[in-house]
């Protein structure tokens, strides 16, 4: 099996862990992982889905052609960019008129798009592609950690659209996945609330965003957990960078760490915590891997 | 407005308001106000304008002269909490109007044929309900009287142009707004801004702050009873504010770095020595590591004018002024 593995930019340019993480665990369950050469931004759907959708959609299709070259489906670990490939590519494959105008655009540069790849998120493949019982096959170290799950707006959502079998109001799929590692995944109050970040409000009014940041933050701690797990990595950036805003502003002091899916299955597969990363994180996550490990320890 | 006045009341006067029947003519205008909607925006998609809805406004619930701003109403993050107040203040009132007539406010079903007697009162009611401060929830505000030189019909047929028929179907229920975890400490009214979008009142819409406090999360959308494609309201609504200048400058600089990088996030020197470390290429095989990429994408960037739009300055590599 191949797959066209889509960057993006926070995960690769900030969270590098995640990257490294991720390709040790195709590698062990024997999918080739190929490059998007060339690709970019996806670019961000409540962004520049918000300032122009022509070229939204424009540079968005230019990312699916690379992939339909490859010949692959496209796995993105990031929400935002799943949001905006899976959208691109569901309204290019059904609405002939807009198919056109962009495709016009893409002549430009000799590309063409021709609604030959499905975009799929790397939760997505992990549960409906390779499957529990082969992920459990793969856990080196079982976790010892109580995880508060983030699942984030654009990965179930819109759900007419979207099709990932789940419940978007009460979904199971990240919970499973996080309980084959061995972490005990703790309900909390809200729990599919936003994070705060999307939609551009975090570049442009950090004080709200750091708001809706708080609001989960203390609903995740008073749940007790020892960390957070998501699956994109704006979310990722909003808990760990925004933590750091959260706790100036108001003059809190949480520390929760925060992982990304593929980082908790890179330390239950013997990853350091350096090769993950989480060295260049802004929240210690020292704590929460010695406990996650401790059961294992001699 | 019309439907203003019923909902700015408490909820016995309400309710009877809603029993009264014959006498009350205004019922009857909020059904026809309400279909009158849904045929304006047909009318508005196929460039016709039907004036129907704001003038049959005209004739109902004078002027107040009392009633706070949008402005003051806005720059409060608690406006839901004030809401509470001023629905507290208008039941304490009309409770003293009223007096032995509503003991409490759980109005049984035994009283309703009394109210045939009241209808004097309630006249009195409804006009120092219309003369007193109003519920802030409806988007109609009593300082100035729309008419169609506020609306702007080619705003609404731009939603249905742009394949959001769902906009004309939205019935106001407020279901969106319930959920809105940005609603909870913003002044963004999602279900407002729906009905602005398909009265036409575009400058309101494009030129409120409050439009890009949405982070897109799709709660309002999932949990909407009428299907409405609430986030792509919003998106077209910002596109069409964009394209008339609302657009603050942090995204501006974000289309920046696209234009220059590829990448909304560009890399950096700490993570090009951190991917080395784990044994990652120093940089990542995108447009970072590929120029005809990313001239690619500066070209479509080109093509689609999103330079022009944000006033990308290719010379500076930053924006123009």
């Amino acid at each position: 099996m191949e797959i066209a593995y889509f960057l993006g930019c926070i995960m690769n340019n900030r969270y590098p862990g995640v990257e490294k993480a991720t390709r040790k665990l195709f590698e062990a369950l024997d999918i080739e992982l190929k490059d998007m050469e060339g690709a970019s931004c996806c670019p961000a759907p409540g962004v520049f889905g918000s300032f122009d959708e022509e070229t939204w959609a424009t540079v968005a299709a230019r990312n699916l052609t690379i992939a339909e070259d490859m010949g692959a489906d496209i796995m993105t670990e990031c929400n935002g960019c799943f949001g905006s490939l899976f959208e691109c590519n569901h309204m290019l494959k059904e609405n002939g008129e807009k198919r056109d105008k962009i495709n016009a655009n893409l002549s430009e540069i000799g590309r063409e798009f021709k609604g030959t790849t499905n975009v799929k998120h790397f939760a997505q493949i992990l549960r409906d592609d390779v499957g529990f019982e082969k992920l459990a096959s793969l856990i080196e170290q079982p976790l010892d950690l109580n995880v508060a799950v983030h699942y984030g707006c654009h990965f179930l959502k819109p759900t007419d659209e979207i099709g990932i079998e789940d419940d978007a109001e009460n979904p199971a799929i990240l919970d499973d996945l996080v309980e084959i590692t061995g972490a005990k995944s703790v309900d909390y109050k809200d729990k599919m609330m936003c994070c705060g970040a999307g939609g551009g409000l975090r570049a442009r009014d950090l004080d709200v965003t750091t708001s809706f940041t708080k609001e989960k933050l203390d609903h995740m701690t008073a749940a007790g957990v020892d960390a957070i797990v998501n699956v994109c990595p704006f979310c990722h950036m909003q808990f760990d960078q925004g933590q750091t805003e959260v706790n100036e502003r108001y003059g809190t002091d949480f520390a929760l760490p925060v992982f990304h899916l593929a980082q908790l299955y890179g330390l239950a597969m013997g990853l350091s915590a350096e090769d993950l990363t989480f060295d260049a994180q802004k929240i210690d996550a020292t704590p929460a891997i010695e406990k996650a490990l401790g059961k294992n320890a001699k | 407005m019309i439907i203003r006045g019923v909902f700015s009341m408490s909820i016995i006067n309400r309710l009877k308001f809603l029993f009264k029947g014959e006498n009350d003519k205004e019922v009857t205008d909020i059904t026809n106000d309400v279909s009158n909607t849904s045929d304006d925006v047909q009318a508005t998609s196929s460039k016709k304008v039907n004036d129907s809805i704001v003038s049959g406004t005209k004739t109902t619930a004078p002027i107040s002269s009392s009633v706070k701003n949008d402005s003051e109403e806005d720059s409060n993050d608690l406006t839901f909490k004030k809401d509470l107040e001023s629905l507290d203040d208008e039941k304490d009132s009309s409770e003293e109007i009223v007096k032995e007539d509503t003991p409490s406010e759980t109005t049984t079903k035994e009283e309703v044929p009394k109210e045939d007697k009241l209808s004097e009162d309630d006249k009195e009611v409804k006009q120092k309900l219309n003369n007193k401060e109003r519920d802030k929830m409806t988007l109609l505000t009593d300082k100035e009287i729309l008419n169609d030189s506020n609306r702007d019909p080619d705003f609404t047929a731009e939603f249905i142009d742009a394949g959001i028929e769902t906009v004309k179907h939205c019935f106001q229920c407020g279901t969106c707004s319930g959920g809105c975890p940005s609603g909870r400490r913003t002044p963004y009214k999602v279900r407002q801004i729906v009905r602005k979008c398909l009265l036409g009142l575009k400058e309101e819409v494009i030129s409120d702050d409050a439009l890009w406090m949405c982070t897109t999360c799709y709660t309002c959308q999932e949990r909407c009873l009428r299907s409405v494609k609430i986030v792509e309201i919003i998106k077209k609504a910002r596109n069409i504010a964009a394209h008339a200048g609302y657009m603050a400058k942090p995204h501006k600089m974000t289309g920046v770095f696209v234009m220059n990088t590829g990448h909304a996030v560009p890399i950096n020197d700490d993570v090009k020595a951190l991917r080395s470390k784990i044994g990652l290429p120093e940089v990542p095989p995108t447009t970072h590591a590929n120029p005809d990429a990313l001239a690619e994408v500066q070209k479509l960037c080109k093509i689609t004018a999103f330079d022009e739009l944000i006033g990308y300055d290719e010379a500076t590599g930053g924006l123009k002024e």
